[in-house]
């Protein structure tokens, strides 16, 4: 199990435990699942898909951000 | 004595003025919970922000490239007033208005006197007062306030961090209100750039429960990242500014709302004192006039 939060300047915009998560990062599209080795990363453009643990699938829009990953818990920050 | 009736005109302005100010006392406590709530939802942000910058920072040893880093002399000055677009909120505005004009005439006095000092206005508050204090203001932002949110923000601390990337200005300072708590706001004049030293940041993130910290794997490379953060963190820290001076506008707006309320009330209240005697005196005198009229038929 992973737990993710999505964080913009303004507002917590996601949390809760999933399964997978796809990030567009800078240097190409990537996902994190479950023990993921401790990862900090900056985004570009584009659209973070999640998949939570019941199954429901979300996209998120992004301009850019920086996801840190550790300890199966995973922090997005978006602009 | 004032006659009767420009005592009560008097006291149904100042009743009509104390609803005023008591409702606006109202709004302004709604608001600043709005403000405040902003504040907080903001801070896991910018926790992480810091966090983040501080975990790759201490592990580069080098010095980065780095737009925003200091630079050898300091030729030219921005100094950036955050204020509000309203008054009637006690010392906020002139506070900001007063430490703006010190800056100018006393800290940077002989850049000032090059022309070396610029002064950029948020707020019609801050562009009007110093207008009159004889300090012309080469920006202002006054629309900021009516959609207040991230975006807005950063397009302006773009701009301002833009010029001094360009090397428009070497120092740039920014002087607001710091909320502290519903009566009171500090105000600080408070360095926006040149970035300092990245590995000393205000808000050193505590250790992991575990006390294990985990070795990161960088994508792209550290510098790259560094890179990426320091303009986000600093207009988080411009961001965070302006949220600072908002919710501090409504605490002194409320505070000097809440006073005016009770410099009415007491006004009420000797005017009324004032009525009353002035009516008991015109009771007396009708009285004394119909006795000695009396006195007069009988004589």
């Amino acid at each position: 199990m992973l737990y993710l939060e999505i964080i913009s300047p303004e507002k917590l915009l996601f949390a809760g435990e999933i399964t997978i998560i796809k990030l567009p990062g800078v240097s190409g599209s990537f996902e994190i699942m479950k023990n993921h080795v401790p990862i900090i990363s900056t985004l570009k453009q584009g659209k973070i898909k999640v998949k939570e643990t019941s199954g429901i699938v979300s996209y998120f829009d992004v301009e850019g951000g920086l996801v840190e990953a550790s300890n199966n818990e995973v922090k997005v920050l978006v602009e | 004595m004032a006659n009767l009736k420009d005592i009560r005109t008097r006291i149904a302005s100042v009743k009509s003025t104390q609803q005023v100010t008591s409702a606006m006392k109202m709004v302004s406590a709604a608001k600043l919970r709005k403000a405040q709530d902003a504040i907080i939802q903001m801070r896991p942000y910018a926790d992480k922000l810091s966090e983040v910058l501080y975990s790759v920072s201490s592990n580069l040893s080098s010095d980065i490239e780095n737009k925003y880093a200091k630079r050898s002399s300091t030729n030219k000055v921005l100094i950036v007033a955050i204020t509000s677009n309203r008054g009637l909120c006690g010392g906020f505005n002139s506070n900001v208005i007063k430490r703006t004009v010190e800056l100018v005439s006393v800290t940077y006095k002989d850049l000032a006197k090059k022309n070396k000092v610029d002064v950029v206005a948020i707020g019609k508050k801050a562009v009007d007062g110093l207008k009159s204090k004889g300090i012309k203001v080469s920006n202002s932002y006054l629309e900021l306030y009516d959609k207040l949110n991230f975006a807005s923000v950063s397009e302006i601390a773009q701009t301002i961090m833009d010029s001094y990337a360009n090397g428009d200005y070497d120092h740039i300072e920014l002087v607001y209100n710091q909320f502290k708590n519903a009566a009171i706001q500090n105000l600080v004049n408070e360095q926006f750039l040149p970035v300092g030293d990245l590995t000393q940041t205000e808000t050193e993130p505590k250790p992991k429960k575990s006390g294990y910290k985990p070795s990161y794997f960088f994508e792209p490379s550290m510098q790259e990242i560094v890179v990426k953060i320091i303009p986000q963190s600093l207009k988080i820290q411009f961001f965070k500014a302006i949220l600072d001076s908002v919710a501090s506008e409504h605490g002194a707006r409320m505070t000097a709302m809440h006073k005016a309320t009770d410099n009415a009330f007491e006004l009420i209240r000797e005017l009324k004192l004032n009525y009353n005697k002035a009516r008991q005196a015109s009771i007396t005198n009708e009285i004394l006039e119909i006795v000695s009229g009396a006195n007069a038929m009988k004589g």
